[in-house]
């Protein structure tokens, strides 16, 4: 059986959203099926511009193909066209002008995929938002998966998109919450649709230690790791953690980890690391009392994953349904709606060692229950055969 | 975790009842809303602001108990008769009570944050009319000076026809005097031609008289 992996961008230099997430599971998958993924030659994922040279490449025992970007987007005029559809009456030639604005605008993938279909039994589109899957999908129907990764925004609420989400064979979802927000918006819920997620690469060992030395963090420290952006809610985060030193002088730091767009406030208990490595990561984390997660759009957040891997709880922003649904279902982590509430669950959360070591088991517990690679990997041949079932009744 | 520096907040003063046997984390969330929702509105919603700063308001005060009066004297007579079963009453109302009293306190705050929320509208949309009223002004003034300009460039467009008119005749009448400057030209020459020929003849004249 052959299945294609078609998402926005492929490679190695990607390191994090549904691109990574997409690499992880086609590296996983191959080993059940031939496994080629069908991507653009954008790096950038603001401008899309072509980046990647060849048309054709293997990463890490997977087959990638790469087609061109026909038009690089332009922010400012995409920013216009969103800004129109979002708050304005409109047509929905107005949304297919913004969905070719929001790219990557590839019309020789969707003519690859075209001319192609009978190569492929299946072809797993990621990311819902974008042009490949809105016209892959609709060029193959009978053999398309959609991993939507849908964030609650109003990008799910545009009317092309309601009538994209009845046309797949089957869903794969991160989060009940994103199952259920579709669901709601399309009325789908006759089509196969499974929670899925994605499973978590750790690495073997990290030097903790050492390198909480070499970055010079000696006392207890909460820890954020991703992009640091107001859509991430670290803005909020600032004054809220600053607003609790100032409140309750608790000896705790916070250490920030990621690459930044927002002017980080100079506070000695700020701590601000950058973007560091893999072996890093997991060493700062392992070495922090929980992990903060301020953000207000997650369809599944893999660091919070991370995080209960390493048995370490977490305190989640509750205005993001999946986040706060995460926290619930696996009874590892508190979550905060306001400055109050934040204050109290992270003193409650710092204070009581107990309850601490619980929610940290609990997390662990959730993890290995449906988010190590054995788990995830049933999962998607669950979906495959399912669908090879129905091809067969037909 | 340097015990001696950091400020003490066990779970039991926080009055936040965890069973560690069965953790709930709803539960442990709802406990926690229950408790902030049981302090003034004001304090909370203090802290909310102070760390915002886009904008600042102020959210009503808590409700004051209702004022003394008949009902009052009423209610203490009645307490003074059920003081006998006093203890009976509580053991069997006290938890409902309790419900009652944390829902109440839970829809009061609610309440006031909603009042504090349409308080806020009110503002916004008033500063809202207040910008739209400065917007009219400066449209109508805007409006005033479009005017102005307009009839100054009538009056341009007329001197630049009057310009265009004058540099018309200007040009014909130069034309004109080239071709008179021309003219003038050709009779100058015939007169010199003449006057060439009567230099001659005078001389031949001069010769025939002399000779």
């Amino acid at each position: 059986m052959k299945i294609a992996f078609v998402v926005q961008r492929y490679g190695m230099e990607i390191n994090g959203g549904a691109e990574l997430h997409c690499r992880w599971i086609a590296e996983h998958m191959k080993k059940y099926y031939e496994v080629e993924v069908l991507t653009t030659k954008a790096y950038d994922y603001i401008t899309w511009e072509n980046y990647y040279l060849d048309d054709i490449e293997e990463i890490n025992g997977v087959l990638v193909r790469r087609f061109p970007v026909a038009r690089p987007r332009n922010p400012m005029r995409f920013g216009r066209i969103q800004q129109f559809v979002f708050h304005h009456e409109h047509k929905i030639d107005d949304e297919l002008k913004w969905l070719e604005e929001e790219g990557p605008l590839a019309p020789a993938l969707i003519k690859y995929i075209d001319q192609h279909r009978a190569d492929y039994d299946y072809f797993i589109f990621f990311s819902y938002r974008y042009y490949h899957s809105y016209w892959g999908i609709q060029t193959v129907p009978e053999k398309s998966i959609l991993v939507p990764t849908a964030e609650h925004d109003p990008v799910v609420y545009l009317r092309i998109f309601k009538e994209l989400f009845s046309l797949p064979r089957a869903f794969i979802y991160n989060s009940e919450e994103e199952k259920n927000m579709i669901q709601r918006v399309a009325n789908n819920s006759h089509i196969l649709g499974k929670v899925v997620g994605v499973g978590i690469e750790i690495p073997s060992s990290w030097p903790t230690q050492q390198v909480l030395e070499q970055r010079g963090i000696a006392s207890d420290y909460l820890v954020y790791i991703g992009r640091i952006d107001e859509n991430k809610g670290c803005d909020k985060l600032f004054q809220y953690f600053l607003k609790f030193k100032e409140r309750t002088n608790y000896p705790v730091k916070l250490v920030l980890v990621g690459s930044t767009k927002l002017t980080i406030p100079h506070h000695p208990d700020l701590i601000y690391l950058g973007f560091v490595s893999e072996e890093e990561k997991f060493a700062i984390l392992q070495g922090a009392l929980l992990l903060i997660m301020p953000s207000f759009y997650e369809s599944l957040s893999m660091v919070t994953l991370e995080a209960w891997a390493l048995e370490k709880p977490v305190l989640a922003n509750a205005h993001c349904e999946v986040l706060q649904g995460q926290c619930q279902r696996s009874q590892g982590g508190l979550y905060y709606e306001n400055y109050a509430e934040f204050e109290e669950t992270l003193k409650l959360l710092l204070e009581d060692d107990k309850l601490r070591e619980i929610l940290s088991q609990n997390g662990r517990r959730y993890f290995e229950s449906n988010y190590t690679w054995e788990v995830i990997e049933q999962k998607y041949n669950y979906i495959i055969s399912k669908l090879e079932e129905e091809k067969e009744n037909k | 975790m340097g015990e001696d520096k950091k400020q003490k907040f066990s779970a039991e003063e926080m009055e936040i009842k965890i069973d560690y046997e069965n953790i709930d984390v709803e539960e442990i969330m709802n406990q926690i809303k229950r408790k902030i929702a049981s302090r003034p509105a004001q304090e909370i919603e203090q802290q909310e602001e102070e760390t915002r700063n886009d904008y600042r308001e102020t959210i009503p005060p808590p409700l004051t108990s209702p004022p003394g009066g008949l009902r009052s004297k009423i209610r203490r007579i009645l307490l003074k008769l059920m003081r006998p079963f006093a203890p009976l009453i509580k053991l069997m109302v006290l938890p409902v009570d309790e419900e009652l009293r944390e829902t109440v306190e839970n829809l009061d705050y609610s309440n006031r944050r909603l009042d504090g929320l349409t308080e806020r509208l009110h503002q916004e949309l008033s500063r809202i009319d207040q910008i739209l009223g400065r917007l009219e002004s400066k449209i109508d003034l805007n409006h005033q000076l479009v005017n102005e300009s307009f009839k100054d460039l009538g009056r341009a467009k007329e001197y630049t026809k009057l310009l265009h008119q004058l540099t018309h005749n200007l040009v014909v009448e130069m034309t004109k005097l080239k071709i008179e400057k021309d003219h003038l030209k050709i009779q100058s020459r015939i007169l010199e031609k003449d006057l060439a020929f009567l230099n001659r003849r005078e001389k031949e004249v001069e010769k025939k008289v002399f000779s």
